[in-house]
């Protein structure tokens, strides 16, 4: 039966793979293993020194964390595409930090495409997909920005991304002051019409949807081959007649898409508004470095280790409402976890960057 | 000779890397006081693992030596500082980006923690005064000529107050004219009593400058000899003679038509400065034109222009007819060219698998028109017949390249072009490191695809293999051909001569 021989297939290459990289598996166990125990501990310490039990917080951190799937998965999504505008890049051998804004301005050109487009045609629907798309392409544009000034004036990218990240805080901030406040609620922005907007699930399926075509970019296109050949060995891309510049534009590009989509999904599915203090949307793009950093930057990985942020979030939530903790302890304590389980990859990641900023 | 006449004394000096390489076995090495004194030899000979030796960063697996008549141990170059050597090395010890006087004042203190910098410029203004050597004492160091950067590496030795320098192929990197300043100061250096030792290959420099002149081959001493009375001949001859250890049946060739032209090619290197002067080589069907030459004299510039990786200052390059001068790698490949880098960190990816690594000159075959889609499926049949037409030893296809032995990666690396049948080949070191079993291997590879009718540019520094494979043999030198022929042509004596810089 050819469906049995499918699976008896797949089984056979994963089973094979398993073999091949033995060794490495078994040293990413225990370096995973070593890691949370360490950061436990740590955050253990922590806790106890600040007078709280640390088996209470942590035990209210994944309990109610994890038990509230729809706000989980809507926790989820900008930070499994922030994640993705980190890790995307980083295959290239870019260091994206600009997630932060690239997902800023998918967040408000999201919002006021969507506004605006269902206004003028009544149509919700079409608000929604155009929304979402010039969420993607403002963010894009954003990274390609960042990408632009790295190729072709050597401007090192995480410089740009940290002042383009506050250039656009500003502007934005100023931008829904001065044009797009909310007559009913002055803090707040314009509202997403009710019609457009959608609910967490749904938004959480179109992220999904986004990292397995970024996925089917990387591993089955000639665009993600040539940006990870260009990330591991710029040297060979050159070899084999291929510009590594063009590589970082289009990680970049995919990067940056990916934030935008992050942002455009917030508004639409979230929070569907941006307050003038930008406090739903800032730190969305920092966090994902780490959900970037966690998942591996494998774009499967990413979906698993934004869930787990989410749920160290939701969790932190908790924390501070039953023990009265304040909010930058529990934000510590996750701050601490997620360090321990990325450390090893980052350093690794950090190592091979600056070898090649030597290069350069 | 007094012992204290004697200013290095290397007795039986062995010496066996920790990978199992045995770079020197026995050798006697004894340099006079105020001398200079040449070390000559071809590549991997074993004159930097001599002088790192001497300069106490690495340690002798036997043998001993002697500092004017003082016998000496070294635990770190810390140690051969205090006892007067300085040494300049092939690549720079400098940090980039301090100023001139900065990196003086660093390495004044290595001997002397109060040293202050204006002790160090004080100094350094001497040294310079004594030597006509030149230096900008408030540049940044990244920002000057690699020849000014050599001026500040030989004074921040001499500040030092070292009595033997040692230099390691310091003409390598400079042009005519830094080189006769260099002679200049050298020759000074040597009428204050200064001992110099001058690792070079190029026997013009030898006769030149150095007053006795000892020639390693192999590990081994071939004989140390007083300059004014050997020939650049004889050094040749010193340099290059052996016994070709085993030899490859072949057929004799049947040359067709021109498939790889190359037309007065001029090329730069990294640094912008002219690597290939002039270069005109002609590859036919069915034949391996070998090149022979020192490491370092434009094969590597060559061999990237000719697979486009470097852009062209002047000149053509002609596949098959067409002028491929100005197109990309990536077209050239298209049209029948194949090129074997000499480094497997170029040409690998070793993050990755067989499969994709296949993939990477294969990529016009693989990548989908219409989608842009790898057609991984295409690729694994492409891998498996390299597998299989080139014995490959590999748990699976999907097994990282970076598992696989370096004679199984440099198979890999020969048999993904092999697969896709192209006509002209460049290949540069295909055996470099590589056991006698894979050597052999490859080498009758290569005749066999010649027998098939491919045009084989062979670009090598290893004279037995030029030797055992060669159909026509050219001689490059300082980014010249120095003469091209049929092998009978050449004498080993000749080809030394030709390789060290000397028409004959
Ligand atoms: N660090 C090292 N580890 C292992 N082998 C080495 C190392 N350095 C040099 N060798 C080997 O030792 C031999 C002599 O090299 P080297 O002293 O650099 O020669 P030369 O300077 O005459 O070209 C060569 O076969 C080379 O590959
Ligand atoms: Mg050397």
């Amino acid at each position: 039966m050819p469906k049995e021989n499918i699976l008896y297939k797949f089984i056979r290459s994963l089973i094979e793979k398993i073999k091949i990289k033995k060794h490495e598996y078994i040293m990413a166990t225990i370096e995973i293993v070593l890691s949370a125990l360490i950061g436990f501990l740590v955050a253990g310490i922590v806790l106890y020194v600040m007078e709280y039990d640390p088996g209470e917080v942590f035990y209210i951190m994944f309990n109610y964390g994890f038990n509230d799937p729809e706000y989980l998965f809507g926790k989820a999504i900008p930070l499994i595409m922030t994640g993705l505008a980190f890790s995307i890049p980083a295959l290239a051998g870019v260091f994206n930090i600009g997630g932060e804004s690239q997902l800023y301005w998918g967040a408000f050109i999201g919002l006021i495409t969507t506004y605006y487009v269902t206004q003028y045609t009544g149509i919700g629907t079409l608000g929604t997909i155009i929304g979402i798309l010039a969420g993607i392409l403002a963010g894009a544009a954003w990274a390609l920005l960042i990408a632009v000034l790295r190729v072709y004036r050597g401007i090192n990218e995480v410089i740009t991304a940290i002042m383009l990240n506050w250039i656009s805080y500003f502007t934005i901030i100023y931008l829904i002051i001065k044009f797009f406040t909310n007559p009913i609620i002055p803090h707040q922005s314009i509202e997403v019409p009710e019609k457009a907007s959608l609910t967490p699930y749904p938004g959480f399926i179109i992220a999904i949807v986004g990292t397995l075509i970024v996925y089917y970019l990387l591993y089955y296109t000639d665009i993600g081959y040539k940006m990870r050949v260009s990330g591991l060995s710029p040297a060979s891309a050159k070899y084999a007649g291929f510009d590594p510049s063009r590589a970082i534009l289009s990680s970049m590009i995919i990067g940056g898409g990916s934030a935008g989509l992050g942002g455009s999904l917030l508004i639409l599915a979230i929070s569907h508004n941006i307050d003038t203090t930008m406090s739903t949307i800032y730190g969305l793009g920092f966090t994902g470095i780490g959900v970037g950093l966690l998942g591996r930057n494998h774009p499967i990985g990413i979906i698993f280790s934004a869930l787990f942020f989410a749920g160290l979030l939701i969790g932190g939530q908790w924390v501070e409402l039953k023990t009265g903790a304040p909010p930058m302890l529990s934000d510590a304590i996750m701050g601490i976890i997620v360090i321990a389980l990325s450390a090893p990859y980052a350093y690794r990641l950090l190592m091979n960057y600056l070898s090649r900023l030597k290069k350069r | 000779m007094s012992q204290k006449e004697i200013a290095v004394e290397m007795r039986n000096i062995h010496k066996i890397y920790p990978d199992g390489v045995v770079a020197l076995k026995g050798v006697d090495f004894i340099v006079k006081k105020g001398e200079i004194h040449g070390l000559l030899g071809e590549n991997g000979a074993g004159k930097t693992t001599l002088m790192r030796i001497l300069y106490g960063e690495i340690k002798p697996t036997k043998g001993e030596i002697k500092i004017f008549g003082e016998r000496v141990k070294f635990s770190g170059p810390w140690d051969a500082i205090r006892k007067g050597i300085g040494m300049v090395y092939q690549h720079f010890t400098l940090v980039p980006t301090f100023t001139v006087k900065e990196n003086l004042f660093l390495s004044l203190l290595s001997i002397n923690p109060k040293a202050t910098i204006d002790e160090a410029i004080e100094k350094a203004k001497q040294v310079s005064k004594q030597t006509g050597l030149r230096i900008p004492f408030d540049r940044v160091i990244e920002e000057l000529p690699i020849g000014v950067q050599q001026r500040v590496e030989i004074i921040k030795s001499l500040i030092r107050e070292a009595k033997i320098l040692i230099l390691d192929e310091p003409t390598s990197v400079l042009t005519p004219v830094e080189t006769k300043d260099l002679f200049e100061a050298l020759l000074k250096l040597k009428q204050q009593g200064i001992t110099i030792i001058f690792i070079t290959h190029k026997l013009k420099e030898v006769k030149e400058i150095t007053d006795h002149v000892t020639v390693l081959r192999r590990g081994q001493v071939v004989g140390t000899v007083e300059t004014s009375k050997v020939t650049e001949k004889d050094l040749a001859r010193m340099m290059v003679e052996r016994e070709i250890l085993f030899k490859l049946e072949k057929k004799p060739a049947k040359p067709g038509r021109e498939v790889l032209v190359v037309k007065d090619l001029e090329v730069y290197d990294d640094r912008g400065l002219p690597a290939v002067k002039g270069v005109t080589l002609t590859v036919r069907e069915g034949e391996i034109l070998g090149l022979a030459g020192v490491q370092g004299n434009g094969q590597k510039e060559l061999a990237e222009a000719i697979a486009g990786m470097r852009p062209v200052a002047s000149g053509k390059i002609i596949i098959d007819d067409i002028d491929v001068t100005q197109l990309s790698a990536f077209e050239r490949y298209k049209l029948g060219l194949a090129y074997v880098p000499d480094s497997r960190k170029v040409g690998l990816i070793y993050d990755m698998n067989i499969v994709e690594n296949v993939a990477l000159t294969n990529l016009y075959r693989i990548i989908s028109k219409k989608s842009r889609r790898m057609k991984w499926g295409v690729a694994e049949k492409i891998a498996s017949e390299v597998i299989s037409k080139l014995e490959v030893v590999a748990p699976s296809l999907s097994t990282p390249i970076k598992y696989l032995s370096g004679g199984n990666q440099q198979k890999v690396m020969v048999g993904r072009e092999i697969v896709r049948e192209p006509r002209a080949f460049v290949v540069t070191e295909p055996t470099q490191g590589l056991d006698v079993a894979a050597t052999e291997f490859i080498r009758k590879t290569l005749i066999h695809l010649r027998d098939e009718g491919k045009a084989i540019l062979l670009i090598s520094t290893d004279l037995d293999e030029i030797l055992q494979l060669s159909d026509r043999i050219a001689v490059i030198y300082e980014g010249k051909i120095m003469a091209i022929g049929k092998p009978e042509e050449f004498t080993l004596e000749r080809l030394g001569l030709l390789m060290g810089g000397v028409h004959a």
